[in-house]
């Protein structure tokens, strides 16, 4: 019997075993309890479920984006707010999936560990949200977007905190348009269209293929070129908007010549474009608060010599989403690493306890190193001086910027862009608009980014 | 008033799990109380050496070996002399082909040999002395004990109450009386299982049987919030568990008699796994049903309590032998089957039993290893030549990669058991009900969701409670056969449910077991009833209830204690 006894250890062992394991689910769900619980399949929390006791929701000067009365959810009182808010507050539904309350519904809608999605409606109370955007300068730019589909995003280079988010076509949450599903006016309206589309980034770019060229060839700040328009590169044309005239590096960028860029991708090889491009975020997400953003795309592997030079003009399949050019022109004013984009202030739960999330500033690794990013600092800071002129933008806020004209496969109208950010230390802000088929970035897409960084300027007395 | 009984529906969920832990927590304490204290039954003296030997168990294996439970330390003893046993009618020595032989009262014993108080035994040249242990223990080492196992009744009602309270939460969410019917029929059955127990069995304890009605009782009203039907499947299966459970219970009293069945219930196995892959019908993937008019059976569940009495039911004496040539035998046949039924889940838990049963019968970690070593080559090379059978498990360990195909039930299991919290959202207000196999595979998440991460845990901590109860009483068995029985039946238990919890947490892949007592399945509830008969029969208070009849005409020896003094006030305690 003893012999027995010693030998049943072994299935006692194993009962422990089956204990650790029990024990480690526990653990597992505990840690990962706000994350599986907030996943857009949850039946308790989509379709208008879970928001009955839903906690408010806040911009970053406490107006109240969203609050649940008597079990229903109120959005602001203010209609073109509450569009221009929709795509970072989102709706009743978990439709818009980058939106806080569909990635946060399990916080404010009251959920914890402890009781889970079963408190009764009587003593659920969801805890509250702040954000860091500022329904003004939202406001702002869904109005300089006006009939337009495009995106605004702005955010502090220096602290992260998103101010601006903004996406076109947006809808009403408080009303959602019965034709939603239907309707050609609300195509993409689910989309934040600066975090989850990626366009062409047409001349923008110039600024990825001018930091390649900065720290990879010796001596490219004096390489001149007397551009006539056109330039057969890689067995075909390439063609600039007008004739450049004599440029050297810093004019090129200025005046955006195609020629001189595609020969410099050309020059620089593959990887050397590929290699900069992915330490500039292509190729990769941003994240930020659990909010995912889709992928800015360089790949030329199986570009052909006239493909690979105009991907250095952001032309070929080169895709990139508004959020990432905000952050590259971020770098760009930051010495080379951007800092990342925040969205979430944080929560107060009903007892008062606030939890703030994003205390801390989150850099990226670097794109490019300082003395390339002070380089390029200059030459955006002179193409705006030279070229568009810095009355296009706010004065006081002293901008620096590099638009873009994307040509698209459609052969509709080109997407009009521009990206930059403020020398002015007491407004640290990058940006980056895209109005699809805008037709020309210094034509509609500087006027619009004036307009949200005026209202920006109005915020912060400027 | 809606907010009301909301209110309502929820204290009763807070209720819930706090009831239960009471249940449990006093069917354990009883559990541990009823075990009987470390005392000899009789001792053995050899008064030329003067050394008494203390005979602690019912059997004992004497030998010169570390391992023996009684070690003389004589080089005329082999390390495996003989065994010393005690069955109800008294004690008995058998020789186990030792080398000195062994002598009673100066004759030579062949086979198994009836021993009375004063017979002198001699082992090698040890000349032992059977005598009752109070006449050679000193008075003061005596120490009277006495301890009741909780009324049987005290725990039902508490069960009765958790059960009510299940019930009445279930009618506020659902505001239908639906589970009314299977909740009531589940205490009739209940109450009517114990009374016969008590007055007709005789028996002293009903620990076991309450943990076990307390989460077929769980299993039930979950059932019956989601499905009238299942439940009263579910109902039909405990009923026919219990009245398995008790045939069992009878069935293995008598060591002797299992023994001598143990061929035809080789044959029964392997004739229960033979007879689903030849009548049966393929369901989610593996073909082990058999449908019998309106009643599907998954005989493999019942191959399980065939194949434990198989592996434990062994002619060796105490484990003196490490033949284990036939069981392995059976084991390559029923895995085979199993395999062919593509039954992966049951054929893990096959082996593991039989890794159990194996190592505690030889006592030899190289058989384990050796058998575990050709388990994986055996995977690999069944991998090799059907590589989509690997297709099945490839969402484990990234299931939110596969959250839409192979990983959808694992990842419902954790969004609704995160969503759940410690007490659930409410039976039938839970959302994983819809996902598929919610009520058998998995339940553990459907009990997260609906009646909190708590309860479900404590399941699971209540199936490892038996396998440790299991263990805890091997030295207190009426033989080693219940021992290594009950041993392997936790083990089983605890395996089976530890399949069952980690495939859908994403632990382990997810075989499609079933969770013991609380799944919805009828076999599955029934077999468990019969695997539990395992564990009750090691409890040696079991059978201590009866007065037993002499089976054989010859003259009784003396019996040193009969089993019914056992829990006697007129037992002397010896602590040792």
């Amino acid at each position: 019997m003893k012999k027995t006894q010693t030998r049943s250890l072994m299935v006692l062992l194993m009962t422990f075993a089956f204990f650790a394991g029990l024990i480690y689910h526990t653990v597992n769900l505990w840690t990962h309890s706000v994350e599986w619980a907030s996943v857009p399949e949850n039946a308790h929390l989509s379709d208008s479920n879970g928001l009955e006791k839903a906690g408010i929701i806040y911009d970053r000067n406490g107006v109240i984006l969203a609050q649940s009365i008597d079990g229903k959810r109120i959005y602001n009182e203010d209609e073109v707010t509450r569009k221009a808010c929709l795509h970072i507050v989102g709706d009743d539904s978990t439709n818009i999936a980058t939106a806080v309350q569909t990635i946060y519904r399990s916080d404010i809608s009251g959920y914890d560990f402890v009781f889970g999605l079963g408190l009764p409606n009587t003593i659920k109370q969801g805890k509250n949200m702040t954000l860091t955007i500022d329904s003004q300068v939202q406001k702002a730019a869904y109005e300089a977007l006006g009939s337009y589909k495009g995106a605004v995003f702005v955010y502090n280079y220096k602290t992260g905190e998103i101010i601006c988010t903004a996406s076109t076509p947006a809808y009403d949450p408080q009303n959602v348009p019965e034709d939603i599903e239907t309707n050609d006016q609300y195509e993409g309206a689910y989309i934040n269209r600066s975090l989850s589309a990626a366009y062409p980034p047409g001349s923008t770019f110039k600024i990825v293929t001018s930091a390649a060229a900065l720290s990879t060839i010796k001596d490219v700040e004096n390489r001149t070129y007397d551009c006539d328009g056109h330039k057969k590169i890689g067995g075909k044309e390439i063609n600039c908007f007008e004739p450049n005239g004599f440029v050297n590096f810093k004019d090129a960028l200025a005046r955006s010549c195609n020629v001189y860029f595609a020969q410099l991708a050309l020059d620089m090889g593959k990887e050397t474009m590929t290699n900069q491009a992915q330490k500039m975020g292509f190729n990769s997400y941003v994240t930020f608060d659990n909010i995912q953003s889709a992928k800015s795309i360089y790949d030329v592997s199986k570009a052909n010599a006239n493909d690979l030079a105009w991907s250095g003009v952001g032309q070929y399949t080169v895709l990139e989403t508004p959020v990432n050019m905000a952050m590259i022109s971020a770098a760009v004013a930051n010495g080379g690493v951007p800092v990342k984009p925040y969205v979430v202030t944080g929560f107060t739960d009903r007892f008062g306890n606030t939890e703030s999330r994003n205390t801390k500033v989150k850099t990226g690794s670097a794109m490019m190193s300082k003395e390339v990013a002070d380089k390029l600092y200059d030459m955006m800071d002179y193409t705006v001086q030279t070229n568009y002129g810095k009355s296009s933008f706010p004065e006081s806020l002293d901008v620096c910027a590099k638009t873009g004209t994307a040509e698209v496969a459609d052969d509709g109208e080109s997407h009009a862009w521009v990206t930059g950010f403020c020398k002015n230390q007491d407004c640290p802000l990058a940006f980056a608009v895209i109005i699809e088929h805008g037709n020309s970035g210094y034509g509609k897409a500087i006027p619009a980014a004036s307009a949200v960084l005026s209202a920006a300027v109005e915020q912060y007395g400027i | 008033m809606n907010e009301f009984i909301e209110m309502i529906s929820f204290v009763l969920r807070l209720a819930t799990p706090l009831l239960a832990l009471i249940i449990v927590t006093i069917c354990f304490i009883s559990l541990i109380h009823g075990k009987r204290t470390k005392h000899a039954l009789i001792v053995l003296e050899d008064e030329e050496r003067d050394i008494i030997y203390p005979v602690y168990f019912w059997e004992n294996s004497i030998g010169r070996s570390r391992g023996s439970d009684i070690r003389i330390n004589d080089g005329t003893v082999s390390r495996d002399h003989a065994v010393l046993l005690r069955r109800d009618n008294g004690w008995f020595i058998t020789d186990t082909d030792s080398k000195a032989g062994v002598y009673v009262n100066g004759d030579k014993t062949d086979g198994r040999q009836p021993v009375y108080i004063g017979d002198q035994i001699a082992i090698g040249t040890s000349v032992l002395t059977l005598k009752r242990a109070k006449d050679s223990v000193p008075e003061e080492e005596r120490k009277r004990k006495k301890r009741q196992p909780v009324n049987g009744s005290v725990i039902l009602s508490f069960i009765t109450v958790y059960i009510l309270i299940t019930a009445a939460e279930a009618i506020i969410n659902m505001a239908n009386a639906d589970v009314v019917l299977p909740a009531l029929g589940f205490l009739v059955i209940m109450w009517g299982f114990y009374i016969i127990s008590k007055r007709i069995f005789k028996r002293k304890s009903f620990e076991l049987e309450s943990i076990a009605l307390m989460m077929s009782g769980t299993g039930i009203v979950l059932s019956a919030s989601h499905d009238t039907h299942q439940a009263t499947v579910q109902l039909a299966a405990m009923l026919v568990g219990i009245i398995l459970f008790c045939f069992m219970i009878w069935f293995i009293e008598i060591p002797d008699r299992v023994m001598k069945w143990r061929l035809a219930i080789s044959i029964l196995a392997i004739c229960l796994l033979g007879s689903s892959l030849v009548l049966g019908s393929v369901q989610n993937g593996a073909k082990n049903w058999i449908v019998l008019g309106p009643i599907s059976v998954q005989p493999s569940e019942f191959a399980k309590i065939a194949y434990i009495f198989v592996g434990a039911s062994t002619l060796d004496q105490l484990q003196t032998k490490k033949n284990l040539f036939g069981f392995i035998a059976v084991t390559g046949l029923c895995l085979g089957l199993l395999f062919l039924m593509s039954d992966f889940g049951t054929a893990v838990i096959f082996f593991a039993t039989f890794l159990i049963i194996a190592f505690m019968r030889s006592g030899d970690i190289k058989t384990v290893i050796l058998a575990i070593t050709a388990a994986v080559l055996g995977v690999i090379v069944i991998l090799t030549v059907k590589p989509y059978i690997a297709q099945r498990f490839a969402a484990w360990g990234h299931v939110w990669e596969y959250a839409g195909e192979e990983g959808y039930q694992q990842v419902n299991t954790l969004i609704y058991s995160a969503s759940g919290g410690l007490f659930g959202v409410g039976l039938s207000k839970g959302h994983l009900q819809y996902v598929f196999a919610s009520e058998n595979d998995l339940v553990f998440g459907l009990v997260s969701e609906e009646m909190g991460l708590l309860l479900a845990l404590l399941f699971g901590f209540v199936i490892g409670g038996l396998m440790i109860y299991s263990r805890n009483v091997t030295t207190r068995s009426r033989s080693t056969f219940y021992s290594m029985a009950a041993c392997s039946a936790g083990g089983l238990l605890v395996f089976q449910a530890a399949l069952n919890i980690f495939g859908v947490v994403d632990i382990l892949p997810l075989t499609g077991v079933t969770l013991p007592f609380i799944s919805y399945g009828g076999s599955s509830m029934a077999a468990c009833w019969g695997i539990l008969a395992f564990i009750k029969a090691a409890d040696e208070r079991t059978y201590s209830g009866k007065k037993l009849k002499p089976r054989k005409e010859k003259k009784v020896p003396t019996p040193d204690i009969q089993p019914d003094e056992i829990d006697d006030d007129s037992e002397e305690y010896i602590e040792v």
